[in-house]
């Protein structure tokens, strides 16, 4: 345990040392997506429709699998209410399959809970958490968080069981922000009011958007008559049909900016919101950023610069403090380890999982006469309190 | 029994390549009665142990065999089923019934360990790297839902007596797991052809899951050949049946509508018959089906891995059906068992085609030449609930050994939920005897019993029952349980649905073969919907209210019998309507007084005058 926290601390000291680095050079290294479904139950089959077609854009856009988190509280594909059994269909044309034959679900049913989508955020896991359950971010990762489901004034529902507060989701914001757990955040959010979720939001370098105003409901786009339910929100649609037409592949020069300029109250129906106060740079900066940022896989490579004398000095001397701090730590460890070795083994031996026992008449004797043994002490007790209450009572008359 | 031994048998005549080999692919297609079709998917790679332990896993999935050595998993059986088996029309199972799992997620690991405790943590790892590995929530598998049983799982693989003194059977299973495409993309991806040529490329989610009955299964489990280095073999198998009509449909209409009227087929031996009234003879009729139909995609070539001698299909149908596949593809028929199997050219499309047969006029064929006849199962197993009400329920479970000579042994298994709390004092087993036909309690039936009670929040009941049924006998067994109410956040966010209960296994121990440890079939039964009593979860908002509103009036009344203050009358201020009262009152009297001193006056002045 306390090698692996001194094991941590080149990264910490180091990420110290470069803090102001990556704010001067606005570059991403590595591009995530936690897209988050929040509805359980078939008649929510947009809001897994809205999620699944999300998952869909970011993963032809080339983020991969390993680094999509995907929450789908209920199983709409294999449902036995669905006619189209493995499929997920965002549009009454069906001519997208948006389960098709190569998904990955990284938290489904009841494992989507306030708790966990808050630990994945933060990064507050066990340490039998799977890798593919993490968010394995860091502070040059561009992070585009989706969430869909049905909400209220500040808060979301999860599974119609408990629900998120703007307030839980814009501490966990400002975690990450301290954890260096990202660079820039596009936060989206399809769902009633849903412009309150992210009016608490106070980190930095967070585009957020959403799509209807306190006291507006959300919409759903248009049903299905064969799957028999609707199958996207409004809000959902228009940023699809915006990425589809217009953002066609890595190349695209289309910003941010571009992509909320094109939302308007006649087609979504409600009045969607953006928010760049947060941002560095504000509304400007905010609005350059290209979409792909987010959406798609960029890979900036980092090539270092001018040589700096001073900082590989200091980083020498760092690298060495560190090899001491390692060594003293592996001393520290092996001495603790001796001591605790022969208590480990007394240790050994006390818990026992009681393990199935088989039901017999083995000892039947044996077992009748300790009962008849255990009643007669009993009774013999009683008789005997009662022997010695008698006289007490009797002699005062 | 038969199409264990008919799986098995060739796999069996080519064990020194299989062994010499490290993979090779299968799949045996089976006509069933009423129009559906088994298809078994049969994976299987090897890899020696000693080159599995310095990390060169060659055809061993790379993924799965670092999970296998960080939790010190030994032997490892995964299973993802959905449907039910209708072992009445369909007959025994697919490989005896030992692939197939209980609906939902099923896992048992013999995991090397020196303490429970370490076994504990081992399983925790174990199913969590599962968990992110086939995208299900195996995690949930924690220390309610693991038991460890002692009669019904043997190794299946062939361990050293140093580490078996060391070796933990734990058991894990989740009845409420879907399984779906999510789970498939991972099992494909352990395949060295990853799901992109061979056989492998039919499984297509959508007709995998729109199947009658589906167990995906994956077996890890040492090998040690006589005089031959240990080898560490994985298979992976996937049964499906399929309902031919169904699984014909296009995948973009798949909703049935009403076939127009010229097109049914009527079955003109009614006596009602005529041009208005049909009586459509429906899936009796055996339909024409080709590779394609079935599976939505022809298959392309082999997986070019895969060991050569082997055919990568084979059909188990009566030689008297038509098989036609295409050209190319060399045929190999079995002339002591009906069984064609296909070799097929590198690189050249295969295709299959059943041709529908015809069952009246010229040349008709009856259903022994259109499918096997099914085997009889050694055993039928169903269980139920019965009772009623929130309170008290009872499960009961009818085992049938068809028979007519042999008696049949196995052990019953039950890994039960901490909040059904079974009273074993009422466990019974009541026998039907074919001959006698009547119904005697029969405490002979039970042979041993292992149990472990639940303790609530921490474990469940585990219950093993190793019974001897006589032949052409059904067996009763019941018992009682109580329902607990559960913690008002200990209930799932669809409560009302219902709590699942797990399969009962049940391991057929065959008497002759006691020894060997591969002589077991297995039978699950379905799973079972527990509705436990379940609270209106609107209930504290409604008391909030409720309390609210009461608190609200109490508080109002009171407030204002503090605050106000009382006072005489007289001593208060006058209202209004009494204040006119009294002055209209006054100015009557006042007029009243002035006619009166009025008519005094006239008077006196009469008297005066």
């Amino acid at each position: 345990m306390k090698l692996s926290n001194i094991l941590q601390l080149p990264v910490l000291l180091a990420s110290t040392l470069l803090a102001p680095a990556p704010l001067v050079s606005a570059e991403h290294t590595s591009n995530w997506a936690v897209l988050v479904g929040t509805s359980r139950f078939w008649f929510n089959y947009r809001h897994l429709a809205n999620v699944l077609s999300m998952y869909r854009t970011v993963k032809r856009l080339g983020i991969p699998d390993s680094q999509i988190i995907l929450m789908l509280p209920d199983d709409m594909a294999c449902n036995p209410r669905n006619a189209f059994p493995g499929t997920v269909y965002s549009n009454a044309d069906r001519a997208v399959d948006l389960y098709g034959d190569n998904i990955e679900v990284d938290y489904r049913g009841y494992e989507v809970t306030v708790e966990n989508f808050i630990r994945l955020l933060t990064d507050r896991v066990g340490e039998e958490m799977p890798r593919s359950k993490r968010l394995l971010t860091d502070d040059r990762s561009n992070i585009f968080v989706y969430m869909t489901g049905h909400g209220g004034n500040e808060f979301l529902k999860f599974q119609d069981a408990e629900e998120i507060g703007a307030f839980d989701l814009a501490d966990a914001f400002e975690q990450m922000w301290e954890k260096r757990r990202y660079h820039e955040i596009l936060f989206m959010i399809d769902t009633c009011q849903a412009n309150t979720m992210y009016s608490k939001l106070y980190s930095p370098n967070i585009i957020a958007t959403g799509s209807s105003e306190l006291d507006q409901s959300s919409y759903s786009h248009h049903a299905d008559n064969d799957v028999g339910v609707a199958v996207i929100d409004r809000y959902t649609y228009y940023n699809l049909e915006f990425l589809e037409t217009e953002v066609r592949d890595l190349s695209s020069k289309k910003t941010v900016g571009d992509l909320f300029d094109s939302y308007n109250y006649e087609k979504i129906h409600s009045h969607a919101g953006v928010r760049y106060d947060l941002f560095r740079g504000g509304a400007e900066t905010a609005r350059g950023r290209l979409l792909t940022d987010f959406f798609g896989n960029i890979q900036n490579v980092e090539v270092d610069g001018a040589k700096n004398t001073t900082v590989d000095e200091e980083m020498l001397a760092l690298s060495k403090t560190i090899a001491q701090l390692r060594e003293i730590a592996d001393e520290e460890e092996a001495a603790a380890r001796n001591a605790s070795k022969p208590q480990s083994a007394e240790t050994k031996q006390q818990r026992k999982v009681q393990s199935t026992k088989p039901l017999n008449n083995d000892n039947w004797w044996t077992k009748k006469l300790v009962g008849a043994t255990a009643l007669a002490g009993c009774s013999a007790l009683w008789a005997l309190g009662s022997y010695l209450e008698t006289p007490k009572k009797t002699s005062p008359s | 029994m038969q199409l264990f031994s008919s799986l098995v048998i060739p796999i069996c005549l080519l064990a020194a390549q299989i062994l010499a080999s490290d993979y090779h692919e299968q799949l045996v297609l089976k006509p069933l009665p009423q129009s559906a079709l088994l298809a078994s998917f049969n994976f299987r790679s090897n890899t020696s142990l000693a080159q599995f332990e310095n990390h060169n896993f060659r055809y061993f999935p790379r993924s799965l065999g670092q999970i296998l050595q960080y939790a010190g998993t030994r032997e490892l059986h995964l299973r993802f089923s959905l449907g039910r088996w209708d072992a009445a029309s369909w007959g025994a199972r697919p490989w005896d019934g030992t692939k197939e799992g209980g609906t939902g997620v099923e896992l048992w690991a013999w995991l090397e360990a020196e303490t429970d405790e370490e076994a504990d943590h081992k399983w925790l790892t174990l199913t969590n790297a599962l968990s992110g590995l086939f995208c299900a929530s195996l995690n949930f598998i924690d220390g309610t839902r693991t038991i460890r049983p002692v009669m019904s799982f043997r190794p299946e693989g062939d361990h050293l007596n140093i580490t078996m003194a060391n070796m933990h059977l734990l058991h894990g299973v989740l009845p409420r797991e879907v399984v779906c495409t999510e789970n498939l993309t991972p099992f494909l991806k352990l395949l060295p052809c990853k799901g992109k040529a061979g056989i492998s490329s039919l499984l297509d989610g959508h007709k995998l899951f729109d199947a009658s009955w589906q167990s995906m299964a994956i077996d890890i489990r040492p090998v040690c050949p006589a005089g031959e280095e240990c080898i560490l073999e994985i298979q992976q198998t996937i049964d499906m049946v399929l309902d031919i009509e169904r699984s014909k449909r296009p995948r973009g209409n798949p909703i049935p509508r009403p076939v127009p009227g010229h097109e049914l087929k009527c079955n003109s031996s009614k006596p009602y018959h005529d041009e208005h009234t049909c009586y459509p003879i429906g899936f009796v009729a055996g339909q024409e089906w080709s590779l394609q139909q079935i599976f939505g995609k022809s298959m392309h070539g082999t997986c070019p891995l895969t060991d050569p001698n082997i055919a990568p299909v084979c059909i188990q149908a009566p030689h008297s059906r038509d098989v036609f596949t295409s050209a190319g593809v060399k045929e190999l028929k079995d002339p002591n068992f009906p069984q064609r199997c296909y070799i097929i050219p590198e690189n050249e499309d295969f295709q299959i085609v059943l041709p529908s047969m015809q069952h009246v006029g010229e040349n008709a064929k009856s259903d022994t030449d259109e499918y096997l006849e099914p085997d009889t199962p050694l055993l039928y197993a169903e269980r139920s609930f019965t009772g009623h009400g929130q309170e008290r329920g009872g499960v009961q479970t009818i085992l049938t050994n068809p028979s007519p000579d042999q008696e049949v042994e196995f052990v019953y298994m039950e890994s039960l939920p901490w909040f059904m709390r079974i009273y074993l004092h009422t466990l019974q087993a009541r026998v039907l005897s074919g001959e006698s036909g009547h119904l005697r309690k029969d405490e002979d039936v039970v042979e041993e019993i292992y149990y472990r009670p639940f303790l609530d929040r921490q474990r469940g009941t585990q219950l093993e029952l190793r019974m001897r049924i006589p032949p052409q006998s059904t067996v009763f067994l019941t018992y009682d349980f109580e329902k607990t109410i559960l913690r008002y956040t200990e209930y799932p966010p669809d409560a009302n649905r219902g709590f699942d209960v797990a399969a009962a296994v049940i391991t057929i121990l065959h008497a002759d073969q006691t020894k060997s440890t591969r002589a077991f079939s297995n039978l699950r039964t379905s799973g079972l919907l527990l509705n436990l009593p379940t609270p209106d979860f609107s209930m504290p908002y409604n008391v909030i209210i409720f309390t609210s509103t009461a608190i609200a009036l109490a508080f109002g009344g009171l407030y204002n019998i503090l605050v106000r203050r009382f006072v005489g009358q007289d001593e208060g201020p006058e209202v209004t309507l009494m204040v006119l009262r009294r002055k209209i009152v006054a100015v009557l009297s006042k007029v009243a007084g002035k006619l009166k001193r009025a008519n005094r006056k006239e008077k006196a002045e009469g008297k005066t005058e």
